[in-house]
């Protein structure tokens, strides 16, 4: 009987193993090549976050809103570290294609900016909001960044409050902010005062509790702070802000030290070393309480030096 | 040499140039993504300057405040010659490789040091003069002076440059 061979000549052998091989390359070069533009997209989509929110930071409006949306379904991490002189935070971005998310990009690190949020915050529209935060001089603009998918329901807030988020509204009727009962059944709700919320704040006692945490506030720039992100970030943020606070406390008692050549008296500067000791101490938001009765001090003798205002 | 032998060479050939035609194009197409990408880098830090110049004048390390009334786009020399001398700190913060504070009337070229001030016309932020691409924004700088030992407000128009890195 004759044995079948399959009968393949070297050449095409040859052919087939290369060919392979070539196709092999061709097809990991070009995933390589996808997967590279998506982070790529992912880090400009991070350090555009960086640019839109420059316009945020207002001279001494009480507070802006802008919107940002973005072509597919998008994480912003925000990771905050408060190790070096002003701390940092890193926003990064991962992006959903073919109901896969992306890697998570490599961060764009910022300075001088303080965003409060939740980490991840997950959507396609986004709401950034910005409030000065003073204490007692202007230490920089606290911007919230929340989702649009998440809608805030604030009840039985303060009429100062109330009002502010209608202002607000009234210029972005789109905002994921409402006063109860304007609100739909989804909603997160924020109450003042006792009650059975996700999120519960006590504006006498200047604290938030959010997930059985406390979060402890002084003004409402940290109140909203606390509301729109996780304890975590807040802590790290708080600290960073004093971090600054201090810093710029030693600068007003440079300048104090330069326009006393001008006839000013020196009134603040043992106030500001305390309250730069106090900032540099900071452990928590708890200790926001005592350093801003200080505040409060160095801010009225501030006032009655009129003409030798330091800020 | 056998032409079936031939023929393998031949092959062989044949494949090496094909591969060799996509490693071109590969490089080719690499080479000009890598060119958008850098292209872009400059583009968002061109936009991310000339944001900064603009509300670099409203950060609470420059801004007046209400110390000169109530002014926007006002700078306040004298914190910013304090600021001058604790720039160290603030390496990394606003992402600049320098800025210059220059006033237009009355003009001259002398840097402020904290002998000279307030006689003089350029504020350098940093050691280095400005230098490389730069945004540039008008605005006033006001510093505390005094006739008699009564103190007053003297502002005067400034050009702040803000620079930044190409990439």
């Amino acid at each position: 009987m004759k044995k079948a061979y399959l009968q393949i000549s070297f050449s095409w052998l040859f052919a087939i193993i290369v060919g392979a091989f070539i196709l092999f390359l061709a097809i990991y070069a070009s995933t390589k090549m996808i997967s590279n533009n998506k982070y790529q997209l992912d880090v400009e989509t991070a350090k555009n976050i960086e640019v839109l929110l420059n316009p945020l930071e207002t001279g001494y409006e009480s507070a802006t809103v802008t919107s940002m949306s973005l072509p597919r379904e998008t994480r912003i991490y925000n990771k905050c570290e408060n190790y070096t002189q002003f701390g940092s935070q890193t926003i990064s971005v991962s992006q959903k294609s073919l109901n896969r998310w992306s890697e998570t990009s490599d961060g764009s690190s910022i300075s001088n900016k303080y965003i409060f949020s939740t980490n991840p915050v997950e959507g396609k529209k986004f709401y950034l909001f910005a409030k000065p935060f003073e204490f007692p001089f202007k230490t920089g603009d606290v911007i919230y960044l929340t989702s649009a998918s998440d809608f805030y329901c604030f009840k039985d807030a303060d009429e100062e409050i109330e009002n502010e988020i209608s202002r607000l509204k009234e210029n972005n009727p789109g905002l994921n902010i409402g006063v109860f009962p304007n609100c739909s059944k989804e909603s997160i709700n924020v109450c003042f005062g006792t009650g059975s919320c996700e999120i519960n704040v006590d504006y006498f006692d200047k604290e938030v509790r959010k997930n059985s945490k406390k979060m402890y506030f002084e003004s409402d720039a940290l109140m909203y702070a606390a509301i729109f992100s996780e304890v975590e970030n807040y802590e790290c943020q708080v600290q960073r802000l004093m971090q600054r606070t201090a810093q710029l406390a030693e600068l007003y008692k440079e300048k104090e030290n330069i326009i006393s050549n001008q006839g000013c008296e020196k009134r603040l500067s043992s106030d500001l070393t305390n309250l730069i000791s106090l900032t540099e101490k900071l452990d928590s938001s708890a200790d926001l309480k005592g350093i801003w009765d200080l505040a409060e001090n160095i801010q009225l003798k501030n006032e009655r030096a009129q003409q030798c205002r330091l800020w | 040499m056998k032409k079936a032998q031939l023929k393998i060479q031949q092959m062989a050939f044949m494949l090496i140039a094909v591969t060799l035609f996509f490693a071109l194009i590969s490089v080719f197409v690499l080479g000009f993504r890598l060119s958008g990408a850098k292209g872009s880098a400059n583009l968002l830090a061109e936009e991310g300057a000339m944001m900064l110049a603009t509300k670099i004048a409203n950060s609470p390390e420059f801004s007046c405040g209400k110390s000169f009334g109530n002014q926007v786009d006002c700078v306040d020399a004298d914190k910013v010659m304090a600021l001058k001398k604790d720039i160290s700190k603030y390496s990394d913060f606003w992402d600049v490789s320098s800025i210059e504070i220059r006033t237009i009337y009355p003009e001259g070229d002398e840097i402020c040091t904290s002998e000279n001030y307030p006689n003089c016309n350029r504020i350098l932020i940093g050691e280095q003069e400005i230098a490389g691409t730069y945004v540039p924004n008008f605005v006033s700088l006001c510093r505390k002076e005094s006739i008699e030992d009564q103190p007053y407000n003297k502002c005067e128009l400034a050009l702040i440059m803000v620079a930044y890195e190409s990439k």
